[in-house]
Parts: structure tokens; C-alpha cells; sequence
């Protein structure tokens, strides 16, 4: 979810220049682009019949009939050249295998999977969000992967451990991760710099980011309003920031059976009642509805930092914000963040799971991780890549990296839809938005609910 | 649906008798009756057998009779959606044909650059919801936005369209208005233009001043055009979903969630298409009854030549 608002608003920031560019944004905003790779596309045999018997037990790479699969993720149109370019590599390596990309904005993507493996027309690899995992596993659509990894030999352990188990479910292995994101606190060194504050670093606490914010937030008209934030961030989903400071006041967001939500405990309603504070009570940062429409804050130079997702990194760097990123302030239980994988996982009805294997084992290699963390909008599941180049492939990229060391992998449960929308409804409408009532209050009027849909799960 | 027989009847007996040319009607209307009726009548009695089930698209339905139903009835949700969408259309349907009613008497001159203006009118209709929502999007603004800035020339504090939830349904209905106020003037023209000028000139000879040729001759000649303009608006408003869509991103809070939003959400967010499908009936057995109402008043208002 936190990828699309930020793109569909950042996009919207651009399109108030007149409704030509609207109408071409609007054009494309439901269209899939597909592509075939560069090489010729060979037709697949009538006789390519899923071959698990004649795979090779040791990993000799493919060695079933020509086939050709489709790949669909979610994502920027943009990202097609990259996910292009590791198919193409792919290619290269497995010259019998071809693969078809389809990219589709968020919405799209989860409206057409779901109606695809209906009809049973699914696409072969597809990209799953962490947290709607245990949705689709549970209903038997994901194939499991473990005996595919045991026959083959693949290593688990290179992958980052909480990301490989987001996918893993007690009777098996039902996707491989592609990409972690991890939240951190993003800083304007220009601002920080005008202001004479010192930049955050791995000391800083609650309290300092409160202090430093003060200082940054400026009414440089003088009309009684800032003009300049201290701070900013997303309320609308809980791994932009608010999950993060449940879990540094030693919260949690949902019980280890996930069949009832721990967000009535005082820790946890301590820890989304100081982002309500920044807004209502410190006034440091702007209330949503000022840049609901504008989009992001930071991204527009009004707000000095902000705590959010490392896919925001290549939109701020093409900003031309002078960026540096910090580890998020610690809370009164220590140092949290959120790390939330994006997996590669296998349809069961794919007619080529060799194949679709061969693949998923491919994006999740040092090669095919390389080439996607140019894009700078995710780090690379892989520990290899993760702990070498990818921290000098741009600045700051260590203290992501380093991060996910104290990172607690976003709730993933069934029903997840369901409850985030209840939840996120009361505490938009009278926690965020309006402070109607304070977070206690909130929580209390909707536990009950959030507590039925996960027992209904 | 119930609209297009209807529709016909009036313009059949308008034009005059389609005797002998029934068949060739027929023969023409072929490709859209087969087509609705595989595309339309198909799928909604499909949604009707889905809605006696749960069904989450992914594993095999179960029937669950009428639980979907009943379920819905204490929907807290489901009833929020319901009056947000019975706020809507109770609004954007009359002042949206009243102002278009307006425009299209306006409109209905000989000045130079006509064609123009009318084009103008008409562009928002063949635009996307989703640009305009954008554009309407940045007019709203809290704080950079063209209304809240014009109002504050005149001293009026800046309001949060968008987000303060006794705005929110308002604000929506003036996007809506005014980007379906083409359609509505386009008929309403053509139904002006039809008017022989002979009874206007026949009122004026008889001593009918401007406003009571437009209440006396005008508007009754009209009726048709307004119970025409009146149905369709009526049944495209109970499925506003576009713009809720665009302009409540990442969700509609309570104040602003719709029917067809419950039923996209339900559908495709929460795994429960049956439950979805069960409000989709709901909805349509809405639209359908207030279809049937608008027809039934009909013969008291509505004057065909």
C-alpha cells in the first residue's frame, strides 16, 4: 500500500499544470505495458509438459524443454527497464527459458491477479507484498517451493533470514524474497545546515527529533502558519513510521497467534499517541490533509525530515534534495524500524514450475540483485549484495543496510486488508486528520471490530 | 434495463409509427441486444448465484443461502455507504439538471462563437474522471488551492474540502455536477431546438410575456428531454465510484465511502466476493425500484407532443 499513494500524489503534484498532462497521466495510469525480451520469442512445444521428474537434482540449471513464462509485478512504469534487464540476463543464462514482464500500478495489480488465478490464468512468477502473504498462501494458489529448493541444493541462509521467513509457513517454502524496504529518517543537509542543527545520527531519541523539529519548523511569511516543517511523514499505513513506534515503546502491533491485535496495550497506544503529538500538540508537523493533495512534504523542500520508506530514496535524489539518511530516532524501549519484504512466488497452476523455479531462484542470485539495487528503491534480499556493494551504491545506503539488523518484519496475517482499513479509518478520520479523540480513545471504539476480523480468519 | 424500452417508446411515438420497420429496428439493435445480453444479463444473474455464497475468487465457493444479506443489514459500513450514496444522488441529480437547464437556455442562441462556447461546456464529459478528479484535486487544496485562496480575497477562512467529513460529499458533488453538465445540455439543447418556433410565436401573439412561454410552452415541450436526462442521471449517480476513488486516496473515511467502493473493497480488498456481490444486488434492486418509480410518475409530468 505505501508504495502507491506516495507515486499516484507525487504524480498528482505534477499534473496541476494543466489537464492535458492529466489526461496523459490518467491514459496510462490503468495501462500495462508488455514486453517481450529482445530475443526472439520461442513458441512453446505442445509437448511442454511440467517436467519435475527429469529435473536435475543437483543445481545443473534447466534442464526441461523450451518454455516461456510471464512475470507480473506492481510498480512504476519505470521499473519495466530494470525488471527487463534482469530477465535479459536471464536469458543470456537460460537461453531455453523466456519470460514476459507485466507491470501494473498497485490497484491493477491485485484486482487482475486475483481475477487471473479465478479464471486460472495467473501469471507464473508473481511479485507478493509480505503482508498479503499469508492471504493467498492460506488459499492454496502459492506453490511450495521447498521441494525445489532441497532438490537443488539453494541456500536459504544467503537471504536475509526475517525476509525468507515472511514466505514460510509451517508446512513449507512458498516464495523466495526479491527486495527488502526498510523506514529510516531522511534529512535535508540544506536545511538542517541553515538552521545550524546538528544532523541526526544514531544517538538521537524521541526527544531530540521533538527538539530539532522545533527548530526547523519556521514561519518564514509570517502569516501565523509555517511554512517549513521540522518533520513529516505518511499516518495512512502503519510502516511509514507508526508500526515503528509501537515496537521503540516496547509495543506491539498484533499477538503471535496473529488472532487478536495487541494495539490496546499502553505501549502501544504510547507509541502512536507521539505521532499524534507532533502534529496536534508539538505542531511540528503538518497535519495530512495540508499535503494530501500536494504530496510529500520532504520531496517538495517544506519539510526538513522525514521518517519513511527506502523506495522513497530515488524520488528525493531526483528531487535534487541534498539527502542524508539517519537510522529513526530510538523510542523508550531502544531501536526499531519496519523491513518489509517483497517476494517472488510461483502460481500453482503454472504449467511450467521448473521453469518458474529456475526463475525464482534467478532473482533472488547476486546478478539479478546487483542490477535491481541500481534502481535505488529497494535493498537487495541478498546478503552478499546487501552487506557489499549495495552500501556504497549510494549515500547512505549503509545506514539502510545496517538497519536491518534491529528491524521487526511488518505484521503479516490474514484478514490484513480488512483490519488495516477499520483501523486506519478511525485513526485517520479522529486521531491524524482531526484530533477528535485522543489515541486510547480511538483504539478503544474500534478493538472490538479489529479483534472479530482476526478471529473470523 | 428497464430504461431503454421506455426511451424507445417515447422517441417511437414521438417520430411517428415504426410500422413495417419494427423488423429492420430489430435487425439493427441486434448487435447490442446479443451484447448485453452476454455481457449484462449473463454476468448479473452470475452475481446474484455468487451473492448466496462466500466465495474469496480463490477457492472453490461454499452456499451460505442468505447470510451475505442479512449480514449486510448490520453493516455498520455498508449503511454509511448507503447514505453517503443517497446523499449524492439526491443532490447531484436535481441541482445538476436544474444548472444544466439553465446553461442550455443560455446556450440556446445565435451569437457569434456558440459553437465554441458549447464545445467548452461539453469537454469536461469526454474527459477521464481520473483527470479531473486530479485537477479538482488541486482546486480543493487545503492550502495551495484555487478555492480557499479565492475565498480568502473575500475574507473567508480556507476549509478542508477533502477531508473535514461534512465537506467531503459536497465538495464531491460539485465535481461531479459540473463535469456532467455537457451531457444534460446537449440534450436539453437538442430538445430546445426541436421545439417549434411556431407555439413560441403563438404564445407571444397571445400575449404570453418571456416567463410564461418558458413555463407555459417551453418547459412542458421539455419534459421529455428532462425525464430522459432525469433517469440516466439518476442511475450513473447511485454508482459513483471514480471520483471517491481518486480524491479519497488512500481510502474514503465513513463520510465519503459509496456503495460501489464497498463492493470494489469487499470484492477485491478483503477476499469476500460474495458478500460484494450480495451489495451489488442490493444496489442494483435499489436502482431498479427508483427506476420504476421515476416511470411510474411519469405520465403525470412528462408531455410527449
Amino acid at each position: 500500500m505505501t508504495r502507491d499513494p506516495a507515486t499516484s500524489r507525487s504524480a498528482s503534484a505534477t499534473i496541476v499544470l494543466g489537464a492535458i498532462l492529466a489526461l496523459l497521466v490518467a491514459a496510462c495510469g490503468g495501462a500495462t505495458t508488455t514486453t517481450a525480451p529482445s530475443a526472439a520469442a520461442p513458441s512453446v512445444a505442445a509437448s511442454a509438459e511440467p517436467s519435475t521428474a527429469s529435473a536435475a537434482p543437483s543445481d545443473a540449471g534447466y534442464t526441461g524443454p523450451e518454455a516461456t513464462i510471464s512475470y507480473s509485478i506492481w510498480g512504476d512504469p519505470s521499473e519495466i527497464k530494470s525488471q527487463q534487464a534482469v530477465v535479459d540476463a536471464f536469458h543470456v543464462v537460460n537461453p531455453k527459458i523466456t519470460v514476459k514482464v507485466t507491470v501494473s500500478d498497485w490497484d491493477t495489480y491485485w484486482d487482475k491477479l486475483q481475477t487471473g488465478i479465478a479464471g486460472g490464468d495467473a501469471p507464473d512468477v508473481f511479485a507478493m507484498d509480505g503482508p498479503l502473504f499469508p492471504d493467498y498462501q492460506s488459499r492454496g494458489v502459492l506453490l511450495d517451493l521447498k521441494p525445489y529448493i532441497d532438490k537443488s541444493g539453494f541456500d536459504l541462509g544467503q537471504l536475509a533470514d526475517q525476509a525468507v521467513g515472511d514466505f514460510t509457513t509451517e508446512t513449507g517454502q512458498f516464495g523466495l524474497p526479491r527486495d527488502l524496504n526498510v523506514i529510516a529518517l531522511f534529512y535535508n543537509k540544506a536545511m538542517f545546515d541553515a538552521a545550524n542543527v546538528a544532523y541526526p545520527d544514531e544517538t538521537w531519541d524521541w526527544a531530540k527529533l521533538v527538539a530539532a523539529a522545533h527548530s526547523l519548523t519556521k514561519d518564514t511569511n509570517g502569516d501565523g502558519k509555517p511554512d517549513q516543517w521540522g518533520f513529516y511523514t505518511e499516518t495512512s499505513d502503519m510502516e511509514n513510521y507508526w508500526s515503528s513506534l509501537v515496537w521503540q515503546n516496547g509495543g506491539e502491533v498484533i499477538s503471535p497467534d496473529k488472532k487478536s491485535t495487541l494495539l490496546g496495550t499502553d505501549q502501544a497506544v504510547g507509541g502512536l499517541q507521539f505521532l499524534q503529538d507532533l502534529i496536534w500538540k508539538e505542531k511540528v508537523m503538518p497535519e495530512p490533509a495540508l499535503f494530501a493533495e500536494t504530496g510529500d512534504a520532504f520531496e517538495q523542500g517544506k519539510a526538513a525530515m522525514e521518517a519513511n520508506g527506502s523506495w522513497l530514496v530515488p524520488t528525493h535524489l531526483t528531487a535534487g534534495i541534498q539527502l542524508g539518511i539517519a537510522p529513526l530516532p530510538k523510542g523508550p524501549a531502544g531501536q526499531a524500524t519496519s523491513i518489509n519484504p517483497t517476494g517472488a512466488v510461483v502460481f500453482k497452476g503454472s504449467k511450467n514450475p521448473d521453469a518458474a523455479w529456475e526463475f525464482v531462484k534467478y532473482l533472488a542470485s547476486p546478478a539479478a540483485q546487483t542490477k535491481l539495487m541500481e534502481l535505488k528503491a529497494s535493498l537487495p534480499a541478498n546478503k552478499e549484495v546487501l552487506s557489499g556493494p549495495y552500501g556504497q551504491s549510494f549515500d547512505g545506503a549503509k545506514v539502510l543496510a545496517d538497519s536491518i539488523a534491529y528491524a521487526h518484519i511488518k505484521p503479516s496475517f490474514r484478514g490484513y486488508n480488512d483490519f488495516t482499513t477499520t483501523l486506519q479509518t478511525e485513526l485517520d478520520e479522529n486521531v491524524f486528520n482531526a484530533p477528535n479523540k485522543t489515541v486510547k480513545e480511538a483504539i478503544d471504539a474500534v478493538l472490538p471490530s479489529l479483534n472479530e476480523i482476526l478471529a473470523k480468519q | 434495463m428497464a430504461v431503454l424500452p421506455g426511451g424507445i417508446r417515447a422517441a417511437a411515438r414521438r417520430r411517428g409509427p415504426l410500422d413495417g420497420e419494427g423488423r429492420w429496428a430489430l435487425l439493427f439493435l441486434a448487435p447490442t441486444l446479443v451484447g448485453l445480453a452476454i455481457l449484462s444479463a449473463g454476468p448479473i444473474l452470475a452475481t446474484l448465484a455468487i451473492s448466496l455464497t462466500s466465495w474469496d475468487l480463490l477457492q472453490a465457493p461454499s452456499l451460505v443461502g442468505i447470510d451475505n444479506f442479512v449480514a449486510l443489514a448490520s453493516d455498520d459500513r455498508f449503511l454509511k455507504a448507503l447514505r453517503n450514496t443517497f446523499f449524492y444522488t439526491a443532490t447531484s441529480v436535481p441541482i445538476g439538471l436544474v444548472i444544466a437547464l439553465g446553461l442550455a437556455l443560455a446556450l440556446n442562441q445565435t451569437i457569434r462563437g456558440i459553437a465554441w462556447i458549447r464545445t467548452a461546456y461539453f469537454l469536461p464529459v469526454v474527459t477521464s474522471t481520473i483527470a479531473v478528479a486530479l485537477v479538482w484535486q488541486w482546486i480543493l487544496s487545503p492550502d495551495a488551492g484555487l478555492l480557499n485562496q479565492a475565498l480568502g480575497v473575500l475574507g473567508i477562512a480556507p476549509r478542508k474540502w477533502l477531508v473535514e467529513p461534512t465537506l467531503i460529499m459536497p465538495s464531491i458533488v460539485a465535481m461531479s455536477i459540473w463535469q456532467g453538465l455537457g451531457t444534460n445540455v446537449i440534450i436539453f439543447l437538442a430538445g430546445l431546438q426541436a421545439i417549434p418556433t411556431e407555439l413560441i410565436d403563438a404564445a407571444s401573439v397571445d400575449g404570453a410575456a418571456r416567463w410564461a412561454r418558458f413555463r407555459h410552452v417551453v418547459l412542458p415541450l421539455l419534459t421529455p428531454s428532462i425525464f430522459f436526462t432525469g433517469v440516466l442521471s439518476l442511475i450513473a449517480s447511485f454508482q459513483v465510484f471514480d471520483q471517491i476513488f481518486v480524491l479519497q486516496r488512500p481510502r474514503p473515511t465513513s463520510a465519503s465511502i459509496t456503495v460501489v467502493y464497498f463492493i470494489y473493497e469487499n470484492g477485491f480488498k478483503f477476499f469476500r466476493m460474495g458478500y460484494a456481490s450480495a451489495a451489488s444486488w442490493v444496489l442494483f434492486l435499489i436502482v431498479a425500484f427508483f427506476t420504476w418509480l421515476y416511470f411510474r410518475g411519469q405520465a403525470r409530468w412528462v408531455h410527449y407532443q
